[in-house]
């Protein structure tokens, strides 16, 4: 190891000084903004926590936190229980050399925009749809049905992406294990249940809530599919951000509803954190 | 194949239908002949492509995003490849802080990175353009790279640059002409990473552009025209060239190990 | 091998790259300077390459559009702007007093400008002048009532705003998303005049939307509500009118509106140049165009939504056909029959945009 202390610090300053920054100086600005209020069409930079107590307030703000929490529950839930069987499948049954030919596929799709994705889906789920043409040519419904603009087309989207992510960490997770543990189990003499039940499914567990923080990060935090998909039914809180920059201008709400969001985001954190080391990716 | 294995074979088979969904429809109904790009399917027809090339606008974003993704990824693949370089080699103080600052971004949302970006330029008085694009794509890609590039500096490495020191090396020809060459897949897995989150990340382009934009921002601009098999046009073409990248990193990547 | 020499020898290789890197993309994006520009914020019927290439090429500039839809979004643009980066502005008539007085309003030539070609009654000479000076003209005009699929619904129903209420049409309704002129129609179906809201009867205004809601399939924005029409996601479209129909009928000749017996909202754009522009003549150029009988033909018809040109005399160049699709000959009496948008000063508008998302969020 070269003892050349100044030159590490010049090699490191450029990737440290674009993040101070670039990222943790906008946050704290944001923060400081969300302390403020709008007042009319102007700023005005005394501190008070009126922000915050608008959301605590105002029933459409908190619901739409309440609403994004939900959601996203319910994505990764479902997501979780669709992924784990297919990775398992990936991991154990499909034969080695075609297991990175599958997962290749498993990804192929989502080399689409992500905006075109969501867009793809309403293409499926709408009146006159794909979706509503199947049903009707199989007679399960007489006329044209839509299943675009409510929730559950917005959950639809989401689980979309969200089960190749967790199949990814899963797999990832389920081909690491040495597969002496499992000879160990059945030598012990557990069959293949309960070696899954007490051998594999906790050993992967870390892989399976690394992959349940990124869904619920990724989907909290998402404009994009609520805003296609979800036709305005309802609101979720980016959305609400959202609507707060462009049709209001009201960066200090918008910033202490992104507050919020962050605040919510690294309980998460906190709750996974057993199972998340950053430095060892 | 045994009876046995048939409910897992039936369970892949309906979850990569659902996987594949979208995107086949995307792409049937991207040479539809008529206006809606919902069934009846009457075509094929190449009218589509053709107004997708004909539309400047998109051309002109297509641009963007190559411009925007390729020097933001080589701006934060350079920066996290020095930036892991002085971490993993040289001891230095609150050595945890400061890896744990340069992923930070990685857990935050990009919505409010774009919009800390926004606010911030907006009060500098600093006008949106591509070049705020690209520097909100660094602040997403550099953790990337940077946690990358850092998890593969071993032992080998530091064996091979100690070699060079001795015979002489100064330290900028240790690092382009040992360390960087060996690091090769990582570097390149960064910056195809890299390159691929920028090609397709939308709300920060959103958020802090004005006239140039970028291609998925473009796309949304083209949404809100509604159904539009244009609109399949683009995003079959996006699939095709994604498709053809990571084709591109198999052969030229995968294929070659380090010795 | 000191180390002031590596660090710098090093340092200045990599400030080498960079600049040549930035030099090199200095240069690609060179080719945009050589035009000049201008710089427009618009509502998206503005987009029609056919209303805007014949201006671009006339006076050989490139016209850099962005659309919105609501002033309060152009507001916002605006104000997350630099002064300069905007030239052209196409508002709502009536918001023009408000945005007159923050001074972001350049002064328009009146006499170069045809004001008295435009239909009497949408001249509004009341909002577009200020202590004598112009400072917009309208440009475009139309109705935010019912437009409907005929093929679906009984049109004697959509004559009454009243029967969108009762559960008869219930999930085939979309709502159109702008929050003044659907509250000024909720306002005339309690059979109160748009201007009669405020803070005491915004709390009615809200049941009524609630109900609504409980009624509707989605809520949209200009081509998204016009969309689920064309496509059969809704078969009505409340605050739709001409706009939403016409330019959809060539593909569906089913769709219609109508201005409803409670009486409709008139909804008129203007065009207005900005105060801080670096390029007001050139502005001033591109109003003068739209004004033109052909550019009014040709912005009455554009893609995206249609409407009444202002200007009368673009009549002579509209098909029979179109004006039909326009109920050119229908103009008085759908004028008599209209409200203009309220616009509520600030405070209200913050409670009437709490209600809105509260609305959508029911």
């Amino acid at each position: 190891m070269m003892a050349n202390r100044r030159l590490a610090w010049g090699l490191l300053l450029p990737a440290l000084l674009w993040t101070l920054t670039f990222f943790a100086a906008p946050l704290v600005i944001m923060g400081m903004y969300s302390l403020w209020q709008r007042v009319g069409m102007k700023l005005v930079q005394t501190w008070t926590t009126h922000n915050y107590q608008q959301f605590a307030s105002k029933s459409f703000l908190l619901e739409s936190l309440v609403n994004s929490l939900e959601v996203t529950a319910t994505v990764t839930v479902i997501s979780i229980l669709l992924a784990y069987p297919l990775a398992y499948i990936l991991a154990e049954r499909v034969p080695a050399r075609w297991q990175r030919l599958a997962l290749v596929m498993a990804i192929l799709p989502f080399w689409t925009s992500y905006v075109v994705r969501s867009y793809s889906w309403l293409l499926v789920l709408s009146e006159g749809g794909i979706l509503s043409n199947f049903l009707m040519d199989i007679g399960l419904i007489a006329e044209p049905m839509s299943f675009a603009n409510n929730r559950g087309a917005t959950v639809v989207g989401f689980v979309h992406f969200f089960v190749m992510l967790l199949t990814l960490t899963i797999y990832a997770s389920l081909v690491q294990l040495p597969p002496s543990y499992r000879k160990a189990a059945a030598d012990l003499g557990a069959g293949p249940i309960r070696s899954f039940i007490h051998v594999v499914l906790p050993l992967t567990l870390p892989g399976v809530m690394v992959g349940a923080f990124l869904t619920f990060v990724l989907c909290i935090g998402d404009y994009i599919t609520p805003q296609i998909l979800g036709g305005n039914q309802e609101l979720l809180l980016p959305q609400t951000i959202m609507m707060q920059i462009s049709r209001r201008s009201d960066f200090p709400m918008a910033s202490a509803l992104a507050m919020i969001l962050m605040a919510v985001v690294s309980l998460a954190y906190l709750a996974c954190a057993r199972w998340l080391k950053l430095d060892r990716l | 194949m045994n009876i046995r294995a048939l409910p897992a074979a039936l369970y892949v088979l309906l979850l990569y239908g659902f996987i594949f969904l979208p995107v086949l429809v995307l792409v049937l109904f991207s040479f539809q002949e008529s206006r809606l790009p919902v069934p009846p399917f009457d075509g094929p027809s190449l009218a589509w492509y053709r107004a997708m090339l004909a539309d400047d606008r998109l051309m002109d974003a297509l641009v963007n995003s190559v411009l925007v993704g390729v020097v933001s990824s080589l701006v934060a693949v350079t920066l996290g490849f020095l930036a892991a370089y002085a971490l993993a080699r040289h001891r230095l103080p609150l050595a945890g802080l400061l890896r744990g600052l340069l992923t930070a971004p990685l857990t935050i949302s990009y919505l409010i990175i774009g919009m800390g970006l926004l606010i911030t330029f907006n009060s500098l008085g600093v006008p949106k353009s591509l070049w705020t694009i690209g520097i909100g794509h660094v602040v997403i890609n550099l953790p990337l790279c940077f946690a990358i590039v850092y998890s593969q500096m071993g032992a080998q490495q530091a064996h091979a640059e100690r070699a060079a020191r001795d015979l002489g090396a100064r330290e900028w020809q240790v690092i382009v002409l040992i360390t960087a060459p060996m690091l090769w897949p990582a570097l390149f897995a960064s910056f195809f990473l890299s390159l691929t989150f920028s090609w397709d990340e939308f709300i920060i382009a959103f958020l802090v552009s004005r006239f140039d934009v970028t291609l998925p921002v473009e796309i949304w601009s083209m949404l809100r025209s509604g159904l539009n098999p244009k609109t399949n046009a683009i995003g079959s073409f996006v699939f095709l060239i994604s498709f053809l990248f990571v084709l591109l990193l198999d052969l030229v990547v995968l294929r070659k190990r380090p010795a | 091998m000191s180390i002031a020499q590596t660090s710098s020898s090093f340092c200045c290789a990599r400030m080498a790259l960079r600049s040549a890197g930035a030099l090199s993309l200095l240069i690609l994006s060179a080719p945009g300077l050589a035009t000049e520009e201008l710089n427009a914020l618009v509502w998206c019927d503005h987009t029609d390459p056919a209303l805007i290439e014949p201006f671009e090429q006339e006076h050989d500039v490139r016209v850099n559009l962005k659309e919105y839809e609501g002033t309060g979004n152009a507001l916002a643009i605006v104000e997350q702007s630099q002064p300069g980066d905007w030239d052209v502005f196409v508002i709502d008539g009536v918001d023009v007093p408000r945005v007159a007085e923050a001074g972001l309003l350049a002064e328009l030539p009146a006499d170069a400008l045809p004001l008295d070609d435009i239909f009497e009654p949408v001249q509004m000479r009341d909002v577009t002048f200020r202590d004598g000076k112009m400072y917009a003209i309208m440009e475009k005009f139309g109705y935010n009532v019912v437009a409907y699929n005929k093929a679906k619904v009984d049109p004697a129903d959509m004559r009454d705003l009243g029967v969108l209420w009762t559960d008869k049409y219930k999930d085939q309704i979309a709502v159109y998303d702008y929050y003044i002129p659907l509250m000024d129609l909720v306002a005339l179906k309690l059979g109160m005049k748009p201007s009669d809201i405020s803070a005491e009867t915004l709390p009615q205004i809200r049941d009524a939307l609630f109900e609504l809601k409980d009624n509707a399939s989605m809520v949209g924005e200009v081509v998204s509500s016009t969309t689920a029409l064309a496509t059969g996601e809704a078969d009505i479209l409340l605050g739709g009118g001409e706009w939403a129909v016409a330019v959809l009928q060539a593909e569906n000749p089913d769709l219609d509106w109508v201005l409803p017996d409670q009486g409709g909202l008139l909804w008129s754009q203007s065009l207005a140049v900005f105060e801080t522009s670096t390029k007001k003549d050139l502005a001033i150029e591109f109003v003068k165009y739209i004004m033109s009988p052909e550019g009014q033909a040709r912005l009455a018809t554009s893609s995206c939504f249609w409407g009444v040109p202002a200007n009368r005399k673009a009549g002579d160049l509209l098909t029979d056909a179109q004006k039909r699709a326009l109920r050119w000959d229908e103009q008085t009496e759908l004028l008599a029959n209209s409200h203009r948008y309220f616009i509520p000063d600030a405070e209200l508008d913050g409670q009437m945009l709490d209600v809105w998302s509260e609305f959508l969020q029911h």
